[in-house]
């Protein structure tokens, strides 16, 4: 089965970019594989296949505005998570004031994740 | 003359351009030992991906609340598409997806031992979320500088999703240990039976010539990760209460690093060898799976070619 090299436009303006790659029996499939496996995020304006070893580019008809879902599928994204983060911080002060941490030797400085 | 060297020759050039930063693509000329290196340590991840899916996947419909079920049902998916990413990159080192998957269901090649062992609990689901996920990012992350190209924009792809589910997992977190006692509890039992998997996850400490360094498949010590994601979790449990199970664990001033209890390697050579508390129970779902859809590939492989 032929071998596809993804592209994607992250923004507007930007030229394609190699991403990966899918296999798929012809271009029409490649293009919905692309977009399935490469751009379900929101990750880019545009996408577009390119046969391994042609020069032709196969350009996706889904526009940035769509590329990703029109419904809410924020649960897919970071953005549904804001204030995660800050949350973690307030639920662990309260419960320093409560005494409920464990207070063992941590390195100095704390690094994110 | 690149075709005038000999084969010692073109290896010592080859590594003098992995040592020097350059990046490997798919169709440069690479020696077997690279590919071969390359080749499993993608696959495994790979197989991981796929088999990552199945603990999680299993609480799909035993999710709390619409919402949890649909970001349960997107990370669970997004693993699975990571499997094909892989497989996909694994596929330009010399074997093919179909060899791959019936090596992986017929138990002839590995997958990450986190993925033997149950998840029993809605706390199970948290952890996973919240630490397995975040070993896995730590992991990952190195690899995002890693000597070849194409699995390095596999990462570039996993790592951003990966940094979601991370969030997803932390969000169940709070939600557990800021609720009932009982809550708490579920967390806390979860934590206590996945702490060693977890430190298993990183693997033994690295031998002195690991040929996944020397090739720079992989570009850190696991003992380097292991304390990077004890300095970036560890904090972070005991401010929410949370203990783990090692009397030991301590960040060392003097050393700069951290004290731990080196955990049982026969149970992680025992369950990476296969026989894990789950193994033969998830291969045989994905076997079964494998064997009795073989169709629908045939059915797909025989779409005639119209590019």
């Amino acid at each position: 089965m032929p071998v596809w090299e993804v592209l994607g436009k992250r923004k507007a303006g930007d030229e394609f970019e190699l991403v990966g790659g899918i296999k798929a029996p012809d271009v029409e499939m490649a293009l919905v594989l692309a977009r399935e496996t490469h751009f379900r995020h929101k990750e880019g304006v545009g996408y577009a296949v390119r046969r391994r070893g042609d020069h032709e580019l196969h350009v996706g008809s889904y526009g940035g505005d769509v590329l990703g879902g029109v419904t809410d599928h924020s649960y897919r994204r970071q953005e549904a998570y804001t204030g995660v983060g800050a949350r973690q911080k307030r639920i662990s002060a309260e419960f320093a004031k409560r005494g409920v941490t464990i207070d063992r030797p941590r390195p100095p400085v704390r690094t994110g994740g | 003359m690149a075709g005038e060297m000999t084969y010692e020759q073109k290896v010592a050039e080859f590594k003098a351009r992995i040592d020097a930063g350059d990046k490997i693509e798919g169709g440069d000329w690479m020696p077997d030992e690279y590919r071969q290196a390359a080749l499993k340590f993608i696959e495994m991840h790979a197989n991981s991906e796929v088999m990552g899916a199945l603990p999680e996947g299993t609480w799909i419909p035993r999710a709390p609340t619409l919402k949890r079920k649909l970001s349960l049902t997107a990370k669970v998916q997004d693993e699975v598409g990571h499997g094909q990413i892989l497989y996909r990159v694994a596929e330009d080192l010399g074997k093919t997806r179909e060899q791959m998957f019936d090596d992986l269901v017929n138990g002839r090649t590995k997958f990450h031992n986190v993925f033997h062992y149950p998840a029993d609990t809605w706390g199970d689901v948290a952890y996973i979320g919240w630490l397995i996920d975040g070993a896995a990012l730590v992991n990952q992350k190195a690899l995002l500088d890693a000597s070849y190209m194409p699995y390095v924009r596999a990462m570039r792809r996993i790592c951003p999703e990966e940094s979601l589910h991370l969030r997803h997992g932390e969000e169940l977190v709070l939600e557990l240990v800021s609720g009932t006692p009982e809550q708490r509890e579920l967390f806390q039992d979860a934590v206590n039976r996945w702490w060693q998997p977890t430190m298993h996850f990183f693997g033994p400490p690295s031998k002195k010539k690991d040929m996944l360094l020397y090739w720079g498949i992989k570009t850190r010590t696991n003992e380097s990760l292991r304390q990077e994601f004890f300095s970036t979790y560890v904090p972070k449990l005991w401010d929410l209460g949370i203990s783990v199970p090692d009397d030991r664990l301590a960040w060392n001033e003097e050393k700069g690093e951290w004290d731990w209890s080196e955990p049982d390697w026969d149970e992680f050579w025992k369950v990476v060898r296969g026989d894990g508390p789950m193994t033969h129970v998830r291969l045989s779902k994905r076997k079964a799976v494998w064997d009795t859809h073989a169709w629908i590939r045939e059915v797909f492989a025989g779409i005639p070619d119209a590019a």
